[in-house]
C-alpha cells in the first residue's frame, strides 16, 4: 500500500516542515551577539539550517531507494484500527473527561472490536475507570479533566 | 573512620521497628508511583509531606527517601514491559530490556535490571559515606563551562553507537535539540518556537515526548507486525530470579565501570540521565558483544540501570551539602527540610550530625528494602506480559494519555504526545534513530545555556573551555570519544575484538 | 491515609458555621503556584494551604498544581483562560505586572483579578565567605575588575537582574549579570568562585552562610531585619547593615508574593477570598512560615495594593526602557 519512497518523502516533508517553521520563529529571537552575550534565536537557527539541509537530503535519498513495499494494506489497516479508536478517545476527552471517557474507549476496543464478551469488557472498563479516579483523584490528588459533562454535573 | 563511627551511630538510629515500617511503607507507595507514568516520587513525597510534619526529622527523611528508591526501581518496571520510560534515566533502559522481556525473558530483565541498579545505588552510598566532605567539594568546582563540558562529553559518549544513516541520526539530534529550545529561555528571557501557541511557553515535557515516541510508536509498530502473534510466555517464577541475581557477577566489569562513570556524573553536575546514556554508550563501543546490543543483552541493561542509580544516589550529597536540589523530588524534601527547620547546606553535617547520618544509614537500608520489596514483585509484572495484546494496546493508550496529562495538567500535552506516537513510528519504520532525540530533547537545552552563561562570563572567547586543568581534561576527553573510534575504525584496528579487560 | 483525610473532611463540614458571606466555595479549590516545586512561590502556596487546612478554615479540598514552566508564565496563562472560575486562585509574584512588560508572553496584569499581596521576600547583596569585607571595598573591587566582575541570579530581566542594573546605576559601576535557572543554584557558583555576588533572598542562602561560604553585606531595605536566632557564631540578620548604611543608596527592594483570581468573577467572591487570606495570617502556620523564611509580612489589598503595583510598575518600566528590555 504504501512504498519507502512514500513513507521517507512524507517523513522528510514532516522534519523539513518543522525545520522551516524554528528558522522563521528563531528570527524573532535574534541572532548572532550582543550586549547580552549569544542572542537567542542563534542556536534555533543553526538547528533549524541543519534541519531543512538534512531533510532535503533524506527526501532525495529516499526518493531513489527502491519502490519495495513497506507498509502492505492489511498492515495499514491494523494500524488504522488500532490508532482511529485512541485518536476518538483523546478528542472526547473535553467533552466528557477523563474518566468516562476511558471506560467507554475500553468498552469499545474489546467489546466492538475484539469481541470480548459484554460482562467482561464491562467490568473492565469500569475498574479502570474507578481504578484511574482513585489513584489519581482520590489519593494523590492529581486533578484529571472531568469535561463538559464534569462541569455539567458539579453545576 | 571517624566517618564509620558517625555511620554506625547513624545505624543504631535507623534501625528500629517504626522506621523499618516507615520504609516499608514508602518504598511500597515509591514503587507504586514510579510504576504509573506521569506520576513521580515528587507527587508521593508532597502527598505525604503534611503527614511527616508531626514526626521527628530524622523518621521523616526516612520515609520520603524510602519514596524515592522506590520510584526509582518501579520507574524501570514500564520502561522494561511496555517500552515507556516513566522518567528521563530509564530511556537507555528501554533500548536492551525492551527486546528482552519481548522475546519472553521479562522475570530475567526485571531482574537483572533490579539487581544492578541495588548495586550501582550501594556503590553511590558507599562513595557518600567514604568521602563526603571531598565530594562536597568537588562540586564546587563546576562553573557554567564545566557544566558544559560534561554535556559535551555525555553527547559524544553516546552520539554514533548506532548503526542509523548518518543523516538520519543529524536530522533526529537537532530536531531534539530543537524541541528543548521551546518554550522560556533561561539566559534571554524570551519566549522561543512557541509556534504561536500560547501554552508552549512552558516547553515541551520530556514524559510527553517519550511517551509518545516510545511507548505510542512501539505499540504501532506492534500491532503492523502483528507482534502480538507471538505469545510471550512467562510463568511467575521466583526461581529465575534469583538465579539472574546470582548470575549478575558475570558481569563485574561492565557493574563497575558503570558504577564509576554513576558516580562521577551524579557528583558532577550531569545527573542520572546523562549518566545512564554515557554508560550505555560506552558499554556498546567497548563491549565484546557489541553486535548484539538493541536486541536484548543483558549488559545493554546492566549498564545504563548501574549507572543511573549510582547518580541518583550519589546526587542526594549535593543536595545536603550544598543546597541544590538536583531532582524535582530532592528539591520538595529540601522545603521539607527547612519546614523542619533544617537548613540544608555546609553546616547541616556538623549541626545535625544525628539526621545526616540517620539518613545515611537509612540509605543502606532503604536500597536493601527496596531491592527485596521490588524483586519480590518481579513475577507480577512479568505475569503483566501474558495479557493478550488486544486488551494491553488499549491499556497503554490509558496509561499514557492519563500520564501525558497529569505531568502538568494539561490536555495540549496529551495532543503533542499523539503526535509524537506517529513520529515515533515513522522514524522507527525509517531508521531514523531515536536515541539521539530523546538525549537532546533532555539535556539540550541545559547544555546550550550553559554554553551562553560561560560566553556571558568570557564576554565571547572560547578560551574558557581550555581555561582549567578540570574544563581542559573534560573537553578534551569529549573530542576523543567523538573522533578516536572513527579513526580507529577507518585504519582497521578496532574491528578486533576487544577483551574487556 | 484516606480515613485521615476522610476524618479531617467530615470534622470540617459537620463544625464549620457558616459565615456570613454572600458567596461560599461548594467544591474543591485549586492553589496554582507559579513555580516548581520547592521553589519560593511553592512554598507560599503550600503555606496559605497548611494554614487554611490545619486551622478548618474553610470547608473544601485544596489542591496545589505546580505550573512554573516559563518563569511562571504557564500558571499565569493557564489562569488566564480559567475567567468566570472562582475555584482558581494564582499564586504569584511581581512578575505577574513584570513578566509581561519584558517577555512576550501570553498574558498581562490586567487579565487578572487581584486578591492580596501577603509577604515582601527581602533581597541582600552576597559575597564569598572570602570575598570583600563590605559594600565599600565590594564597589571598589568590582570598579578595580573594569566591567568584568560578575553577578549571579535567577532567570533573567526578572527581579534579580532589575535590582543588579540599579546597584549598576547608583553606584557607577558595571557588572556581567549571569542568569541562573534558580537562587540556589546562583548560591552554588558563588561558593564555588564562579561568580563574584548574587542578590538572593534569606530562604535561599541562609544554608551557605550558616555553613560558611558566603556571608550578606547589606539588605535592600529601609531598616535592619528582625533579630531571630544568630545564624553564624557571631551574627544574625539583624547585624546586616541596610544598604544605605552602608553606603549603597538603594532604600527599598522587595519581592510581593500576590494571591489573584481570574478575571470575570462577582465583587462577594473577591471579597470572600480577601477575607480568608486575612484569617491566614492570623494563623500560628503562617507566622511560621514568614519567620522561618525571614520575609516580611504586608496585607495589599483593594486600592493600596493597586496603589503599589502601579509605583513598582513605573520603577521597572525606567529600569527596562534604560536597558531595551521591553517588549516591542
Amino acid at each position: 500500500m504504501f512504498s519507502r519512497r512514500a513513507l521517507e518523502a512524507l517523513t522528510a516533508a514532516i522534519t523539513g516542515a518543522f525545520g522551516i517553521a524554528i528558522l522563521v520563529q528563531s528570527l524573532d529571537n535574534g541572532i548572532g551577539w550582543s550586549s547580552a552575550g549569544v542572542e537567542s534565536g542563534t542556536f534555533p537557527f543553526m538547528t533549524g539550517l541543519i534541519v531543512v539541509a538534512g531533510s532535503l537530503y533524506n527526501l532525495a535519498r529516499g526518493w531513489l531507494r527502491g519502490r519495495e513495499i513497506v507498509v502492505t494494506a492489511v498492515e495499514f489497516r491494523r494500524t488504522v484500527a488500532l490508532f482511529l479508536p485512541a485518536v476518538v478517545y483523546v478528542a472526547l476527552i473535553p467533552l466528557l473527561g477523563m474518566y468516562v471517557t476511558s471506560g467507554l474507549y475500553l468498552l469499545a476496543t474489546l467489546r466492538l472490536q475484539n469481541g470480548m464478551s459484554l460482562l467482561r469488557s464491562v467490568l473492565v472498563a469500569v475498574v479502570v475507570s474507578v481504578g484511574l479516579y482513585l489513584v489519581f483523584e482520590w489519593s494523590f490528588q492529581v486533578a484529571l479533566p472531568h469535561g463538559l459533562l464534569g462541569a455539567w454535573l458539579e453545576r | 573512620m571517624q566517618n564509620f563511627d558517625l555511620l554506625m551511630h547513624g545505624f543504631s538510629i535507623a534501625i528500629s521497628v517504626p522506621h523499618i515500617a516507615l520504609m516499608i511503607g514508602g518504598v511500597l507507595l515509591g514503587i507504586l508511583v514510579g510504576v504509573l507514568p506521569g506520576l513521580g516520587a515528587p507527587n508521593g513525597v508532597s502527598l505525604l509531606l503534611p503527614i511527616t510534619f508531626g514526626m521527628q526529622p530524622v523518621s521523616a527523611i526516612i520515609l520520603l527517601s524510602s519514596i524515592y528508591w522506590g520510584a526509582l526501581f518501579g520507574g524501570s518496571v514500564t520502561s522494561i514491559l511496555f517500552n515507556i520510560p516513566g522518567e528521563p534515566s530509564s530511556v537507555a533502559t528501554t533500548f536492551d530490556g525492551y527486546p528482552m522481556a519481548r522475546s519472553g525473558r521479562a522475570t530475567q530483565a526485571l531482574a537483572t535490571a533490579f539487581g544492578s541498579a541495588a548495586f550501582g545505588a550501594m556503590v553511590g552510598v558507599v562513595l557518600i559515606t567514604c568521602l563526603a566532605s571531598w565530594i562536597a567539594g568537588v562540586a564546587l568546582e563546576f562553573g557554567p563551562a564545566e557544566y558544559f563540558a560534561v554535556y559535551f562529553l555525555a553527547f559524544s559518549s553516546f552520539i554514533g553507537v548506532g548503526g542509523s544513516p548518518p543523516m538520519k541520526t543529524v536530522v533526529s539530534l537537532t530536531i531534539g535539540f530543537a524541541i528543548a529550545a521551546i518554550g522560556m529561555d533561561t539566559v534571554s528571557g524570551q519566549v522561543r518556537l512557541t509556534m504561536g501557541i500560547d501554552e508552549l511557553v512552558k516547553g515541551v515535557n520530556f514524559v510527553v515526548a517519550v511517551m509518545g515516541l516510545f511507548g505510542i510508536g512501539e505499540l504501532l509498530i506492534a500491532v503492523e507486525e502483528e507482534m502480538h502473534a507471538r505469545a510471550v510466555s512467562s510463568r511467575i517464577d521466583w526461581g529465575e530470579v534469583f538465579r539472574t541475581i546470582v548470575g549478575l557477577p558475570r558481569h563485574g566489569w561492565v557493574l563497575l565501570r558503570s558504577a564509576a562513570i554513576g558516580c562521577w556524573m551524579g557528583i558532577t553536575p550531569g545527573g542520572p540521565t546523562a549518566a545512564s546514556f554515557m554508560s550505555y554508550g560506552i558499554a556498546k563501543r567497548v563491549s565484546r558483544r557489541r553486535d548484539k546490543f538493541g536486541t536484548g543483552e543483558p549488559e545493554g541493561i546492566v549498564a545504563p540501570e548501574t549507572a543511573d542509580h549510582a547518580a541518583g544516589t550519589s546526587a542526594l550529597l549535593p543536595m545536603l551539602s550544598l543546597g541544590i536540589p538536583g531532582s524535582a523530588t530532592a528539591a520538595v524534601m529540601m522545603g521539607g527540610l527547612m519546614i523542619w527547620g533544617l537548613n540544608p547546606g555546609p553546616a547541616l553535617f556538623t549541626e545535625q550530625p544525628d539526621f545526616v547520618w540517620g539518613l545515611i544509614a537509612s540509605m543502606y537500608l532503604g536500597n536493601i528494602v527496596a531491592v527485596i520489596l521490588v524483586l519480590l514483585t518481579v513475577p507480577i509484572f512479568a505475569a503483566l506480559m501474558r495479557l493478550p495484546f488486544f486488551i494491553i494496546a488499549p491499556l497503554i493508550f490509558i496509561v499514557c494519555v492519563v500520564g501525558a496529562y497529569s505531568v502538568s495538567n494539561s490536555y495540549l500535552d496529551v495532543v503533542l504526545m499523539m503526535g509524537f506516537g506517529v513520529l515515533g513510528y515513522l522514524f522507527k519504520k525509517l531508521d531514523y534513530p531515536l536515541a539521539p532525540l530523546v538525549l537532546a530533547i533532555v539535556i539540550g537545552d541545559k547544555a546550550e545555556d550553559a554554553f551562553r552563561q560561560s560566553m556571558l562570563m568570557s564576554q565571547g572567547s572560547l578560551g574558557i573551555f581550555f581555561g582549567n586543568a578540570l574544563v581542559t581534561t573534560l573537553v578534551a576527553m569529549g573530542f576523543a570519544l567523538l573522533v578516536v573510534p572513527p579513526l580507529l575504525r577507518l585504519i582497521g584496528v578496532w574491528r578486533r575484538p576487544v577483551r574487556p579487560a | 491515609m484516606r480515613t485521615l483525610k476522610f476524618a479531617a473532611a467530615l470534622i470540617a463540614a459537620t463544625t464549620l458555621a457558616a459565615p456570613a458571606f454572600a458567596w461560599q466555595p461548594t467544591k474543591a479549590i485549586e492553589f496554582v503556584a507559579t513555580a516548581g516545586p520547592g521553589g519560593g512561590t511553592d512554598n507560599f502556596a503550600r503555606a496559605v494551604q497548611a494554614a487554611i487546612v490545619k486551622n478548618k478554615l474553610l470547608d473544601q479540598a485544596i489542591v496545589v498544581v505546580n505550573k512554573g514552566g516559563g518563569s511562571g508564565a504557564e500558571g499565569y496563562t493557564y489562569e488566564k483562560g480559567m475567567a468566570g472560575d472562582p475555584y482558581h486562585l494564582v499564586f504569584g509574584t511581581s512578575n505577574t505586572w513584570q513578566q509581561p512588560m519584558v517577555s512576550k508572553v501570553a498574558f498581562k496584569q490586567s487579565d487578572f483579578t487581584p486578591i492580596a499581596a501577603m509577604v515582601q521576600d527581602e533581597f541582600l547583596l552576597w559575597v564569598k565567605q572570602d570575598g570583600p569585607k563590605d559594600v565599600k571595598a565590594y564597589i571598589e573591587a568590582m570598579k578595580a575588575r573594569n566591567g568584568a566582575g560578575k553577578m549571579g541570579g535567577a532567570q533573567s530581566k526578572d527581579t534579580d537582574e532589575l535590582l543588579t542594573r540599579m546597584i549598576e546605576k547608583t553606584a557607577g559601576i558595571k557588572m556581567i549579570y549571569v542568569p541562573f535557572k534558580s537562587g540556589a543554584e546562583a548560591a552554588v557558583q558563588l561558593a564555588g568562585g564562579h561568580v563574584d555576588s548574587h542578590v538572593n533572598n534569606p530562604s535561599e542562602s541562609i544554608g551557605q552562610w550558616k555553613g560558611g561560604t558566603q556571608r550578606p553585606l547589606c539588605v535592600f531595605n529601609t531598616k535592619r531585619l528582625a533579630a531571630g536566632p544568630k545564624i553564624t557564631a557571631t551574627e544574625g540578620w539583624s547585624d546586616i547593615p541596610t544598604c544605605v548604611e552602608a553606603g549603597l543608596n538603594i532604600p527599598l527592594f522587595q519581592q510581593p508574593r500576590t494571591v489573584w483570581l481570574p478575571l470575570k468573577v462577582t465583587p462577594e467572591q473577591t471579597a470572600f477570598y480577601v477575607d480568608l487570606m486575612k484569617k491566614v495570617q492570623a494563623t500560628p502556620e503562617w507566622k511560621d512560615y514568614v519567620e522561618k523564611s525571614s520575609q516580611t509580612q504586608v496585607f495589599l489589598t483593594g486600592a493600596a495594593f493597586t496603589d503599589y503595583m502601579t509605583q513598582d510598575m513605573e520603577r521597572v518600566h525606567k529600569v527596562a526602557e534604560e536597558q531595551g528590555w521591553l517588549v516591542k
